[in-house]
């Protein structure tokens, strides 16, 4: 008769068991569990202690910055969402008094802050250029240039980055100088950029445009290095052209980046206006270049309404986080793992 | 329906020479594998035709056309990678379709074609999904696909199979072979892998270091390999090379190394008493199989007898029509391949290594005998590694002639 050769299941027991193996039988697993039972019940305090530690120890590393985010971002954050219901001047000789809901109810009746709100969307709106369009076409124009001409090309385009802001700002209020200023008299205009009300507009954003091009062009350089060269070599062998290429296949797998930028641009835009306002128009001419931020620090330090300023940096916090959270939903959806 | 014609062909970079001056013709209709080891310039080579690189000399034609300075998607030539590039942002039908896309196609046409595609492919319920949904031989069946839809002239594969499994390997080379017969078209193929280059090639071109060693059918490159590299390339394990000289005894020539003595059947006629004395003996590399080789003789027999003297005079002794022993060595290792199994075998201060059907009987420290054909030696030059072909002296006053020529 046949016999049928089962297949190896279970493993055979160790021929010499390192550790003290007097009782243990070939039997295999039931023998092992057996034993570590043994063990769990005679675990020494030594062991114990090295267990505890095991566990505390990655808290213990994490610690240091658990503690900074908390002290530096989470106690302000919460500490504004308190003042937020109470009326206070800042002084620590007069007491805040509750008010419950109505610095809230202030903020969405008061006429400033919808002009506010709109001049932020417009200044995100004048730097998207130059984060996201400028960079872009920069980058593929210079996606050829390698080696050390690449590193110069970069390192004189990121140079605006490393410049203050409240050092830049005063070379270009010297540039912007109605009538003899540089900027003047090579357009031939007669503009007041900082005190008319759409020049001024425009020549804060433009300003931290500058800034802020050389960082876009080093993102967009460094996403557009990250896609794999296969894929623009087999378009071409398809028979795509360049600029099918590229809107095909370079811009939608550059889209993560890209997205990246438009966040950074909308949550950052006003910490990248504000010294430059604060420096170069003081929020004016008639608050034409106030953005919620401003306004913000206006409530805040000039006219010392805690509550009321504490307020309306909850909902613009509250604001921004729904934006974010958008975008970063949106750039999820975005990228492609290839692999 | 392409022809492709690299002329003369040489890329460098920067002090390096990836390809030195290649020259190759494939006609309409070949399956020319470029075969050769990692950095041998055979991908350069193939970017080069696909127009993904452009070489530094040299042309390139397809259908006699001139096409150097033609860019890629000007060539009509399709190309496999072996990362497959397939678009991770578009489903497999969109890639499918993208040449097509590219070539401004109608819509319902490209679906038309690409549903084609699909189905000869098997892939048919995945085009909705991406590339990395597609397990690695359904991607490499979609990157396939990519090439097929647009009915090129010629298809380039740079090492399509490498990232698929063994068993994965085998099914798809048989079905790129049936491809192949089935589309006649001209197809250019990179690997670094003999078996797909003997099983699937009607043109074998080796490379070595950026030059051409060898081209010509598989049954040519193997059977009569045109250099030493291409002998130790192909074949697992590869031509056994030994360092021997070329001698004269008794009106044949023979090679013979420590514990070599093998004839070449070639028969030199004495002209004159001194004629052998004063014709030097020539350096070369003997050549043989391992497949070639037989064992003639039990370990028992022959008692320790593993010196060159003791090999001539067995080789004197035995006649014409019992096996010759040609190398005599001792076993060292024995490798079991299921239907055979390899020796490796210490012969002089070479090894060599003997294939047999199981069971051979090879035992570790035995000392081996062994017999070739004279039919089945190949020899090639020891500072040129070029095959030596024996041709018969045209002009008997010439004595120098009668040495073998460099092919």
């Amino acid at each position: 008769m046949f016999v049928e050769i089962t297949a190896p299941t279970a493993l055979p027991a160790p021929a010499s068991p390192p550790d003290a193996g007097a009782g243990v039988s070939p039997g295999g697993p039931r023998a092992d569990s057996a034993r570590s039972g043994r063990g769990r019940s005679r675990r020494s305090p030594r062991q114990l202690v090295r267990l505890l530690g095991r566990g505390v120890v990655p808290y213990l590393y994490l610690a240091p910055a658990l503690g900074m985010l908390g002290v530096w971002t989470y106690r302000p954050l919460a500490e504004t969402v308190n003042y937020s219901f109470f009326s206070w001047n800042l002084s620590p000789d007069s007491p805040a008094t509750p008010q419950g809901w109505h610095n809230y109810h202030r903020l969405l009746t008061v006429p400033e802050v919808g002009g506010a709100v709109w001049r932020t969307f417009l200044m995100i709106a004048g730097l998207l250029p130059f984060t996201i369009i400028v960079p872009v076409v920069v980058g593929l124009l210079t996606a050829e240039v390698r080696g050390r001409a690449r590193t110069v090309y970069q390192a004189l385009i990121f140079a605006p980055v490393l410049v203050a802001p409240v050092a830049s700002a005063a070379v270009w209020q010297w540039m912007l100088f109605p009538e003899n200023g540089v900027v003047d008299r090579i357009t031939g205009l007669s503009t007041n950029w900082l005190h008319e009300k759409t020049p001024a507009l425009l020549s804060i954003t433009g300003i931290a445009g500058w800034h802020l091009l050389g960082f876009a062009v080093l993102v967009v350089a460094a996403g557009l290095a990250s896609i794999n060269g296969d894929y623009a070599e087999a378009a071409s062998v398809d028979g795509a052209s360049r600029w099918q290429s590229i809107r095909w296949l370079t811009l939608p797998l550059l889209s993560p980046t890209l997205v990246f930028l438009l966040l950074t641009t909308v949550l950052l835009a006003g910490q990248w206006t504000f010294p430059l306002i604060d420096t170069l128009t003081q929020g004016g001419p008639v608050n034409a270049t106030t953005n919620v931020y401003y306004l913000l620090w206006e409530y805040g330090f000039q006219s010392f309404d805690a509550g009321f300023a504490s307020a309306a940096g909850v909902v613009f916090f509250l604001g921004f986080g729904v934006v974010a959270g958008v975008l970063v939903r949106l750039s999820d959806r975005l990228t492609f793992h290839d692999n | 329906m392409s022809r492709i014609t690299v002329e003369n062909v040489t890329r460098r970079y920067g002090g390096t020479t990836a390809v030195d001056a290649v020259s190759l013709d494939v006609a309409d209709g070949d399956f020319l594998v470029l075969l050769g080891p990692s950095g041998c310039g055979k991908s350069t080579l193939l970017r080069t035709i696909a127009g993904l690189v452009a070489p530094s000399e040299g042309r390139v034609l397809v259908d006699d056309r001139d096409v150097t300075d033609v860019p890629a998607r000007g060539r009509d030539l399709a190309m496999v990678f072996q990362s497959y590039a397939l678009y991770p942002h578009l489903t497999v039908a969109r890639n499918i379709g993208f040449p097509l896309r590219a070539r401004r196609l109608r819509r319902a046409e490209v679906r038309r074609r690409v549903g084609e595609v699909a189905d000869a492919l098997e892939l048919s319920a995945l085009l909705d999904r991406r590339p990395r949904e597609l397990s690695g031989g359904q991607r490499q069946r979609v990157a396939l696909g990519r090439a097929l839809v647009r009915d090129p002239g010629a298809f380039l594969m740079d090492e399509p199979l490498s990232n698929l499994d063994a068993q994965l390997r085998t099914a798809t080379r048989t079905e790129i072979t049936e491809l192949h017969r089935r589309l006649r078209r001209t197809f250019v193929y990179v690997t670094h892998d003999q078996v797909e280059a003997m099983t699937m090639a009607t043109s074998v071109a080796v490379l070595n270091r950026g030059r051409l060693e060898q081209i010509g059918p598989p049954t040519e490159v193997y059977d009569r390999p045109a250099s030493a590299f291409v002998a130790g390339f192909l074949g697992s394990p590869p031509m056994n090379l030994l360092a021997a000289e070329v001698i004269h005894r008794d009106g044949q020539l023979h090679a013979v190394a420590a514990g070599v003595n093998v004839p070449l059947g070639i028969a030199v006629p004495r002209r004159s008493p001194d004629d052998a004395a004063g014709e030097p003996a020539r350096s070369v590399l003997l050549g043989i199989r391992p497949e070639h080789l037989r064992v003639t003789s039990s370990a028992a027999a022959m008692t320790a007898a593993t010196d060159a003297t003791a090999a001539e005079a067995a080789a004197s002794a035995s006649g014409s029509d019992g096996p010759v022993t040609a190398l005599r060595g001792v076993v060292r290792t024995v490798e079991n391949l299921g239907s055979e199994e390899i020796a490796y075998c210490v012969v002089g201060d070479g090894e060599v290594s003997v294939r047999a059907r199981r069971p051979a009987g090879f035992a570790v420290g035995d000392a081996v005998a062994l017999a070739v054909d004279p039919g089945q030696t190949h020899l090639f030059d020891r500072e040129s590694g070029r095959r030596l072909v024996w041709r018969p002296d045209p002009h008997p006053a010439v004595p120098s002639a009668r040495v073998p020529v460099a092919t």
